[in-house]
C-alpha cells in the first residue's frame, strides 16, 4: 500500500526518549484556534487486530495535549495530572493521523484542554485532560 | 531487575512487542504485572512518559479482559488515567489489575501502579466484549 501524504506544512519536531521512539511526530500550523500534530501509523504502531493500538493513539493525544498546554507561555515543563479518553473508531495502516487540541482555559498552573485524533474527517478518539505547567 | 518468580508476557500487538517486554506472575485471571522502565520509556525528564504509561495500562487492564472475555475480542471504549507521581528511569512499575463490574457485554476494569509502595498512576477502562 502507499502512504499518505503529511499534510501541507509538516514539521517533524526533534524529540528524545519516548517521542523519538514511537515517532517521528509532525506539528502542523494552528487552524481555527486548534492546535494541530500529526504521525503517520506504520507496522509499530499496531495491534494484532489491525487497527493503531489505542496506547499509541491515546500517546499521541498526551504529546500533543502536553506540548498546546505550554504553547505561547514560557513553561518549560507541563505535566499530565488526568486524562480521559473516548476510543470511537479504529485507525487504519498508512493513514496519517491528525491531533487537533483545544485549551479550554489556562489558569497560572492549570490548564485544561480538549482534542479530536482524527484521520481525515473521521474521528477515531475524543480526549479531555488536565495539565499542569511550570 | 525484574522480581523473581515473574516470567515474561506473551504479547501479540506489534505495538506492544516493539515497547516490551512486561513481565507477570500469578495465573489468568490474577496477574500481576511488572514492567522495566528503560531509555526508550522516558521522556527529557527522565521520567515514564504519560503515553507510555497509559499503553501499559491498556495493555495490562486489556489483558485482564482478554482473561475474561470468554474467547470474544475486547475493545477498549474508554480509558482515564490520572498521574499521581513520577515513575522513574531504571524502576519497575507494576500492576494487578481488577475487575469492578462486569454485565453481559462490557467489563469495568481498574488498575493502581505502583512503583515500590508509592502509587504512581490509576487508570480506569470500559471494555466492551464484541459479539456479545
Amino acid at each position: 500500500m502507499t502512504a499518505a501524504a503529511l499534510p501541507e506544512g509538516a514539521e517533524e519536531i526533534p524529540f528524545v526518549g519516548y517521542n523519538h521512539y514511537v515517532g517521528p511526530l509532525y506539528r502542523l500550523p494552528d487552524r481555527d484556534g486548534f492546535h494541530r500534530f500529526c504521525f503517520r501509523v506504520d507496522e509499530r504502531h499496531m495491534n494484532c487486530a489491525g487497527a493503531v493500538h489505542g496506547g499509541m493513539l491515546m500517546s499521541l493525544a498526551d504529546i500533543a495535549m502536553s506540548r498546546a498546554a505550554r504553547a505561547g507561555t514560557d513553561a518549560q515543563n507541563s505535566s499530565t495530572v488526568s486524562l480521559s479518553c473516548d476510543f470511537v473508531a479504529p485507525g487504519k495502516l498508512g493513514e496519517i493521523i491528525e491531533a487537533k487540541v483545544r485549551v479550554t482555559r489556562r489558569a497560572r498552573t492549570t490548564v485544561f484542554l480538549s482534542a479530536d485524533i482524527i484521520s481525515d474527517d473521521r474521528v477515531l478518539l475524543v480526549a479531555s485532560g488536565i495539565w499542569k505547567i511550570a | 531487575m525484574i522480581p523473581a518468580g515473574y516470567r515474561e508476557t506473551k504479547l501479540a500487538d506489534p505495538f506492544e512487542i516493539y515497547l516490551g517486554p512486561i513481565h507477570e506472575t500469578g495465573e489468568k485471571p490474577n496477574r500481576r504485572f511488572a514492567f522495566l522502565i528503560d531509555d526508550r520509556h522516558v521522556n527529557r525528564r527522565k521520567v515514564m512518559h504519560g503515553g507510555m504509561m497509559m499503553t501499559y495500562a491498556d495493555a495490562t487492564l486489556g489483558a485482564l479482559a482478554a482473561d475474561l472475555s470468554d474467547g470474544m475480542i475486547a475493545v477498549t471504549l474508554n480509558m482515564q488515567s490520572q498521574f499521581l507521581a513520577p515513575a522513574p528511569l531504571g524502576k519497575i512499575i507494576e500492576v494487578k489489575p481488577e475487575l469492578t463490574r462486569r454485565t453481559r457485554s462490557m467489563l469495568f476494569i481498574r488498575g493502581d501502579f505502583t512503583v515500590g509502595s508509592e502509587i504512581v498512576m490509576t487508570a480506569s477502562s470500559v471494555w466492551k466484549l464484541l459479539g456479545a
